[in-house]
C-alpha cells in the first residue's frame, strides 16, 4: 500500500477501482475471444501504467506474454504430456491477470484509510471494514518479519524443507502478539466509537472516475453480447 | 483527576497481580510507576486507560478506579479514549495506518469530529510537538524514535486530559529519549497529568512530582519528586532501578584494524536499497573483549551487524577474522547474531530440540553442559515460547555456542529490562568474553553498556533514515 500518488499521476476513487474489479470479472469470465482478452489487458495495463505502477505493469505484462507463448507456441509442437497437463492450468492463470492487474493497482495506490472510507460509504459495516484492514495493514509488518527470521535461518544453517517449519512458528507467535498490541492500540484510540466517522480523505468521483467507469461499462458490454 | 481505590487485580496467564492498590492522581501531576519487571506497573496503567477491564480478558478485578468522575469499569472504551491518551512500548505495534497523516487524525475521525475541527487540531500538534518532518511518511520507513515520537503526536492530537505512558522508552536512543523528555515537558506546562510506567528514569528525574514504588503488585512507598531525588546510589540499587543520572561513558575507543587473532574489519562499506549507509569503517576485535558499537539511529549500526554476519554483500572493504579474509557464506558460518526480537530465532518444539538443531551430531552431554552454564536445564522440556524473555535470550545464546560461532553479536540485548536483569546480561557477556569469544554489542543502553563492554566503537553515518 503506497502513501501517496505522485501530483501529475492519475489517480481514482477507490470505489471506481473495486467496480472495476468487479467488471473485469464479468469479461474475464463471459467472453472467450482471444483479441477481446488482448485488448482488455493491454488497456488495464495502460491505465495502472498511467496511475504509475511502471514496474509492476512491465512484469505482469511478461507474465502473461509467457503464458500466451506457452499456450500458442509451445503446447502445440512440444510433448503431449506437457499440453494436457498444464493447458487448464495456464488458460485460467491467464483469466485471471485483468483481476491482478487491478488488484495490484489498489494494493499499491490506495492507502488503507482510503480503502475504509471508501468502504464505509458504500455502507459496508464496520465489524467487516475494520478486520479487513488490520490485515491489510498487517502485510507489510508481516513483511519485515519474514525478513529477521530468514536472516535468523541464514545463521543457523537451516536449509530445504525445514525452512518452512522454521518460519511459520515465529510468524505465527509474532503475529498473536502483533494483533494484540495493534488492538489495544486502536480500541484506546477509540476505534469502536459507534460516532459517525469522519475523515480527512476527500473522496470524490471525478472526471477520470466517469469516463473510465463509462469505457469498462461500454466495453463489458460489448464483449459480452459479442462474445 | 485519577483516583484508584484499593483494586486487586490477577490475570489469568500473566504475572503483573494488584493488591490493595490505592493511588490519587491530581490534575497537572506528572507521577512515575516504577520497580521491577513484573511488578505490576503496566497493570495499573491498564486500569487507567480501562484496557483492564474492558480489554484484558479473564482477569479478576475488585475495587474500582475513576478517572475524570468515570468509573473506568463502566465507561465504553471510546468515552474514555477522549479523556486518556496512551502510548506504548513497541513502537511497530501501535499504529493503525501506514501513513503517518493518517495516523495523527485516525482517533478524531473515530470520534467523528468535523474535518475543519481535525484540520486546526492536526496543525496544532505539529506545531506545539515539532514533529514537521514526520508529516506525509510511510511509517514502514521510519526509526523507532520517530514512530515513537508519531504516537505520542496522535494521541495528542485527541487533546487528553490524561496521559498514560507505558514503558515509552524502551526501544529508544538518547537522542529519541531526549525528545519524548521535550514532549512530556510540553504536555506537564499545558497543565495535562501524566501517568507513566519506566525502568530508564534518568531523563525524567526533573520532571516527576512523584514516584510510585511498587514490588510485586504492591505499593511500597509513594515518594515525593524531592524524596526520590534523594535517594541514595545504595538504595536505589537495592531497589532495582535504573541509574538515575545520564551514565557517561568513559571507555576506550576499538582497537585498529588488522589483528592477527580475532576480527577485523577493513576500510568497510555499505549501501542498502541503493543507499550508501556508511563508508570506510575500520576497527578490530579481539577474543576476550567485549565491543560496543553505539551511534544514532540511522547511523548504519544494524546494516553493520548484518554485514559482518554476511547477511548483507558489503559494497567494499574486508572482514578477517585472525588474519584471514572472509567471504560471506564463510561469515554466515562464523558469525551469531543474538537479535533484538528473540522470538525471530528461535525455531523448535523444545528446548532441547533447539539446541540440537544447531548442532545436529552433538554430543547429549555438551548439550547438558551449555544448558546446565546458562541456567535453562531444568526448562530442557520445555517450548521456547514458554520461556522468560531473558530465558530465550539465554536459549539462542547458548544455541549459538553450541554450533561453534565464536563471533557472537547482540542487538539491543537490554531493550526495556529492569537493573536486575540487565545486569543478568551484562554478566553473561562477560562469561562469554571469559570463555574466548569474540563480542560484539550495539546497544542504546549507556548504563549496560559501561558494565559489559570493554571498547566503543562509534558510528556516526547521516543521521536520517532507517536504523
Amino acid at each position: 500500500m503506497g502513501v501517496s500518488c505522485k501530483k501529475h499521476m492519475l489517480k481514482f476513487d477507490p470505489r471506481t477501482e473495486l467496480l472495476f474489479l468487479v467488471l473485469e470479472n464479468v469479461v474475464a469470465f463471459t467472453q472467450h475471444s482471444l483479441w477481446v482478452e488482448i485488448t482488455w489487458v493491454v488497456l488495464l495495463l495502460l491505465l495502472i501504467i498511467a496511475c504509475g505502477c511502471t514496474k509492476a505493469a512491465g512484469r505482469l505484462a511478461s507474465a502473461f506474454g509467457l503464458c500466451l507463448f506457452l499456450q500458442y507456441c509451445i503446447f502445440p509442437i512440444g510433448p503431449k504430456i506437457l499440453a494436457s497437463s498444464f493447458t487448464i492450468l495456464v488458460s485460467y492463470a491467464r483469466r485471471a491477470f485483468p483481476c491482478l492487474i487491478v488488484g495490484t493497482l489498489i494494493i499499491q495506490k490506495t492507502s488503507i484509510k482510503e480503502l475504509m472510507v471508501a468502504l464505509r460509504e458504500c455502507h459496508i459495516p464496520q465489524g467487516l471494514i475494520i478486520p479487513l484492514s488490520v490485515t491489510i495493514r498487517y502485510f507489510p509488518a508481516l513483511k519485515e518479519e519474514v525478513g529477521y527470521i530468514r536472516d535468523a535461518m541464514k545463521l543457523r544453517d537451516i536449509h530445504g524443507i525445514q525452512k518452512i517449519e522454521c518460519l511459520l512458528v515465529p510468524v505465527m507467535i509474532s503475529a498473536t502478539t502483533t494483533a494484540e498490541e495493534l488492538s489495544a492500540a486502536a480500541v484506546t484510540r477509540g476505534i469502536e466509537n459507534p460516532a459517525h466517522k469522519t475523515s480527512m480523505v476527500e473522496m470524490k468521483f471525478g472526471m477520470q472516475d466517469f469516463l473510465c467507469l463509462a469505457f469498462g461499462v461500454v466495453f463489458c458490454f460489448i464483449s459480452v453480447t459479442a462474445g | 483527576m485519577v483516583d484508584i481505590q484499593d483494586v486487586s487485580f490477577a490475570y489469568e496467564k500473566e504475572q503483573g497481580t494488584l493488591s490493595h492498590i490505592d493511588l490519587q492522581i491530581g490534575q497537572g501531576e506528572c507521577v512515575l510507576l516504577c520497580g521491577e519487571s513484573g511488578c505490576g506497573k503496566t497493570t495499573v496503567t491498564k486500569l487507567v486507560n480501562g484496557l483492564i477491564p474492558h480489554f484484558v480478558e479473564g482477569g479478576v478485578l475488585s475495587g474500582r478506579a475513576v478517572v475524570n468522575g468515570m468509573e473506568v469499569a463502566d465507561t465504553e472504551m471510546y468515552r474514555l479514549a477522549g479523556q486518556v491518551g496512551s502510548v506504548f512500548q513497541n513502537p511497530k505495534s501501535q499504529f493503525f495506518n501506514i501513513d503517518s497523516d493518517s495516523e495523527i487524525t485516525f482517533g478524531l475521525e473515530n470520534a467523528g469530529v468535523a474535518p475543519e475541527k481535525i484540520k486546526e487540531r492536526v496543525e496544532a500538534t505539529v506545531s506545539v510537538l515539532k514533529i514537521e518532518k514526520l508529516l506525509g511518511r510511510n511509517i514502514f520507513s521510519m526509526s523507532g524514535g520517530e514512530k515513537q515520537s508519531l504516537a505520542f503526536a496522535s494521541v495528542y492530537a485527541m487533546n487528553p486530559s490524561v496521559f498514560v505512558l507505558d514503558e515509552p522508552t524502551a526501544n529508544l536512543d538518547a537522542e529519541a529519549v531526549n525528545s519524548l523528555r521535550g514532549q512530556i515537558m510540553q504536555i506537564k506546562k499545558e497543565g495535562r497529568t501524566v501517568i507513566i510506567a519506566e525502568h530508564r528514569l534518568y531523563f525524567l528525574m526533573d520532571l516527576i512530582d512523584r514516584a510510585v514504588f511498587l514490588q510485586d503488585g504492591k505499593i511500597i512507598r509513594i515518594f515525593s519528586g524531592d524524596e526520590f531525588r534523594r535517594i541514595p546510589e545504595g538504595q536505589r540499587i537495592r531497589m532495582g532501578l535504573r541509574s538515575f543520572t545520564d551514565p557517561v561513558m568513559k571507555l576506550p575507543c576499538a582497537r585498529p584494524p588488522g589483528t592477527k587473532d580475532g576480527l577485523s574489519a577493513e576500510n568497510l562499506s555499505c549501501a542498502f536499497d541503493g543507499q550508501r549507509v556508511f563508508d570506510g569503517i575500520s576497527f578490530s576485535a579481539i577474543p576476550g573483549e567485549v565491543l560496543g558499537i553505539v551511534g544514532y539511529n540511522g547511523a548504519g549500526k544494524t546494516t553493520l551487524t548484518r554485514c559482518l554476519c554476511g547477511l548483507l554483500k558489503e559494497e567494499g572493504g574486508t572482514v578477517r577474522l585472525d588474519g584471514k579474509a572472509l567471504n560471506r557464506k564463510q561469515r554466515n558460518r562464523a558469525c551469531s547474531l543474538v537479535m533484538q526480537d528473540v522470538n525471530h530465532q528461535l525455531f523448535s518444539d523444545s528446548v532441547w530440540d533447539e539446541c540440537e538443531l544447531s548442532m545436529p551430531e552433538g554430543r547429549a552431554e555438551e548439550i547438558e553442559r551449555i544448558l546446565k552454564a546458562f541456567d535453562l536445564l531444568e526448562f530442557k522440556e520445555h517450548h521456547p515460547m514458554a520461556l522468560s524473555g531473558g530465558q530465550k535470550q539465554r536459549l539462542a545464546v547458548a544455541a549459538a555456542i553450541l554450533s561453534g560461532k565464536r563471533l557472537l553479536v547482540f542487538d539491543e540485548p537490554t531493550s526495556g529490562l529492569d537493573y536486575r536483569h540487565m545486569l543478568g546480561v551484562s554478566r553473561m557477556i562477560r562469561e562469554l568474553a571469559g570463555q574466548k569469544c569474540i563480542v560484539l554489542v550495539v546497544s542504546h543502553d549507556r548504563e549496560f553498556m559501561e558494565k559489559a563492554c570493554d571498547r566503543i566503537f562509534e558510528m556516526d553515518g547521516r543521521r536520517d533514515g532507517n536504523g
